[in-house]
């Protein structure tokens, strides 16, 4: 087994691939990169067992074979080479010799048999989506997402696929976000969860990028197939949430306001709220809006007033300033809209311009109960 | 002060010999023998003597030596109030069972008002002498009572037929009653005071009555005025129950019965803004909201959700009744509806914790 290959274009791919190899693996042939050589065509995969991602790059070849090559010395060695084609050859004694300008690296590999093989999709259904729209999507939601082991389903987003639209939901139960896609649509019905790791790795690597990507799945796993590369990857296994449920339906109390402006207050006024809770309270009358925080531990305490927008009854609500944050951050409008009904029911938060064409983004906190 | 009130019926319930009964409950050794609670170290002073000790003179707030010079057998034990306060509170559960103007004094005496009683029962006296058996039986200890027309009376007699006695002094009887006290066991006056009068030729109630107010409030101050007053029996200072409050709540009765939902809505909103003018009020907020829905036929049903913090906003207050009514069907019409909130936040609450204000963050029903 022998080929030549440009150390950038490798590299390049490997560091996408790389992202998926987790930093302690049980099973020690996971901290391998997998290269299957098929002519001038060669296969790169790495697997966590839950996602598995593989790549195809043109190389010159006339031979086949499949070994297993350390990933973190592979690594190591590229991103010290300037531009240049390198040979890689297997050698009989259990070694990979890798030739550059500069001289001779061996690195012994394990077999390729070794490797775990990624699942092959049985009965899948597909939807075929731009990999910008997807980034989006999914940087749009995941920040949502939870960590709570005890609830698995709330640690992945939900794509809910229909033949009117895309949606794509992340919670954890204190905040929620919706984004719908009218201008893609899928043939059918579907419905899925996808755990966040490899939604961040395809969020890398699919900003920006105007390819199509094919979304196949079925009831356990998803493959996510663009350009040279294909991510397969094991479905959160579970029912999610009534997430609509939770949207609530009437809410006559709405504030419209500048994104930024809000976004800044609320930063400045955290600073001095509580560290655990770090609550903040917004007070709404007329067209002034109040954002206070107090750290009774410390004395510290902050107000600032913000001229809005807003049609409702005066109203007080407290919220976790983080979650706020967090919100106003993702969003990209110059205005914004939080609409409330009750200060123990959740907040709506949505832009108010800078939308596409079909593209729909709900945000839902839960408010903190003031009791003072 | 003088305007004519409704006779009232208080009782005066006062342990015998607390401390050192406790400590004879809790260590069986030590019952029959004098034992003194406290007063064992060397200038140490006693809390309270039991009555094998008070036969020999010990006597509470005696000094240790003395006692023991006294009494040659006396048993000095060490305090646990922790136990005091736990058998007082149970004491005190006792007394609620009867009526809720309970008036702690201290952790083994308490006034009651029980003019109107959970019983129903219209004999104070028959009353306390249950609520003594009660104590006896639940708890192991004996308790004396005074019953009378007010507090001041009340304390007076629980102490005639101590220890574990009671007397009645009939509202008839507390003239003749007050006129024959001796001086000094009237209430609020000690030693000096009761000095004072006998050098004014007042030694019993009688004596006392005869001088007028001006006198009185000319030598005593303003002492001088509730003297003049509580010797002819009018001691008007009602039973404060500072207990903590464990739910408030408001109810409205219909002029007719109501068989639609969409009519208590309406009601349901009075009684909800009646709620929070009351929790305001008392400054407090609660967790659980109770629906009581009383039925033309009389029948009562509740139904309560409690939340995750403490509410004390009408709107929250109201959805959630809400939710309670339309949470199952109604059995019939329906002739009264309330709303009260409990697990306030005054419960179980440390002292420290009381300014900080708690606050929880919310999560999705899902």
């Amino acid at each position: 087994m022998k080929f030549i290959v440009s150390s950038t274009y490798l590299l390049k791919q490997l560091q996408v691939l790389g992202g998926v190899i987790n930093n302690s693996n049980t099973l020690p042939i996971l901290d391998n990169f997998l290269f299957e050589l098929d002519h001038d065509k060669l296969i790169i995969s790495a697997s966590d067992l839950e996602t598995t991602m593989a790549s195809t790059l043109d190389v010159e070849s006339e031979s086949e074979g499949s070994v297993a090559i350390p990933a973190r010395l592979l690594l190591d060695t590229l991103k010290t080479f300037p531009e240049q084609p390198l040979t890689f050859v297997v050698e009989e004694n259990n070694t990979v010799e890798i030739s550059s300008n500069h001289g001779k690296y061996a690195l012994a590999y394990a077999d390729g048999n070794e490797f775990p093989k990624a699942v092959a999709l049985e009965d899948p259904s597909k939807t075929v989506i731009t990999g910008d729209i997807l980034a989006t999507a999914i940087s749009k939601t995941i920040f949502a997402a939870g960590n709570d082991d005890l609830r698995p389903v709330m640690s992945g987003v939900f794509f809910q696929f229909s033949t009117e639209g895309l949606t794509f939901v992340a919670t954890d139960a204190h905040k929620l976000v919706k984004y719908t896609r009218e201008d893609v649509k899928a043939s059918q019905v579907a419905e899925f969860i996808m755990p966040k790791k490899p939604l961040n790795l395809l969020k890398g690597i699919l900003g920006g990028s105007e390819e199509d990507v094919t979304i196949e799945y079925n009831d356990s796993n998803a493959k996510f197939t663009f350009e040279n590369s294909e991510l397969i990857c094991r479905l959160i296994d579970g029912k999610y949430p009534n997430y609509e449920a939770v949207i609530p339906k009437e809410n006559p109390n709405k504030l419209a306001i500048n994104r930024n402006q809000f976004l800044n207050s609320v930063r400045r006024v955290s600073i001095f709220s509580n560290k655990t809770t770090h609550q903040i309270r917004l007070k709404i009358a007329g067209a002034e809006l109040n954002i206070s925080a107090e750290d009774i531990d410390y004395s510290n305490k902050a107000e600032e007033r913000l001229t809005c927008d807003y049609q409702g009854d005066d109203m007080q609500i407290g919220f976790n300033s983080r979650f706020l944050t967090e919100m106003l951050t993702n969003l990209s409008s110059d205005d914004v809209q939080l609409e409330m009904s009750m200060p123990n029911r959740a907040g709506i938060l949505t832009p108010v311009d800078g939308l596409n064409e079909g593209e729909q983004v709900t945000m839902l906190v839960m408010p903190v109960m003031l009791n003072n | 002060m003088r305007d004519e009130l409704p006779i009232r019926k208080i009782i005066h319930v006062d342990m015998d010999a607390f401390y050192a009964s406790v400590e004879q409950l809790d260590n069986p050794e030590l019952i029959g023998k004098p034992i003194a609670v406290g007063g064992g170290g060397k200038r140490g002073v006693i809390s309270a003597a039991s009555y094998e000790a008070r036969k020999f003179g010990v006597k509470s707030a005696m000094a240790g030596n003395l006692a023991i010079k006294l009494c040659p057998e006396l048993i000095f034990v060490n305090h646990h109030f922790e136990r005091y306060t736990e058998i007082s509170k149970q004491i005190r559960r006792i007394f609620y069972d009867y009526t809720d103007l309970v008036e702690p004094l201290s952790l083994d005496e308490a006034y009651l008002d029980v003019t109107e009683n959970k019983k129903g029962n219209p004999s104070a006296s028959l009353i306390a002498k249950e609520i003594r058996t009660r104590i006896f039986n639940e708890v192991g200890l004996t308790a004396s009572a005074g019953i009378s027309i007010n507090k001041f009376i009340a304390k007076i007699a629980s102490d005639y037929n101590k220890p574990n006695g009671q007397k009645t002094v009939n509202p008839e009887e507390v003239i003749p009653f007050l006129e024959a006290l001796e001086i000094r066991k009237f209430y609020g006056i000690g030693k000096v005071t009761a000095e004072k009068m006998y050098q004014k030729g007042i030694f019993t109630g009688l004596d006392l009555k005869q001088k007028s107010l001006d006198y009185l409030e000319k030598n005593f101050g303003k002492s001088g005025h509730l003297y003049y007053y509580i010797v002819r029996g009018i001691h008007n200072s009602e039973v404060k129950p500072n207990r903590i409050r464990k739910s408030l709540a408001a109810e409205r009765t219909f002029n007719e019965n109501l068989s639609s939902e969409i009519f208590m809505l309406e009601k349901l909103d009075h009684i909800a803004e009646e709620v929070t003018k009351r929790l305001s009020k008392s400054n407090v907020a609660g967790k659980t909201v109770t629906l009581k829905i009383k039925y033309s036929d009389f029948t009562l049903q509740t139904r309560s959700k409690t939340l995750p913090y403490y509410i004390k906003d009408k709107n929250i207050i109201l959805e959630t009744a809400k939710d309670l009514l339309y949470q199952e069907k109604l059995n019939n019409s329906v002739r009264l509806l309330g709303i009260s909130l409990s697990n306030l936040n005054t419960e179980n609450k440390p002292k420290k914790e009381d300014d900080k204000s708690v606050s929880v963050q919310l999560k999705f029903e899902f």
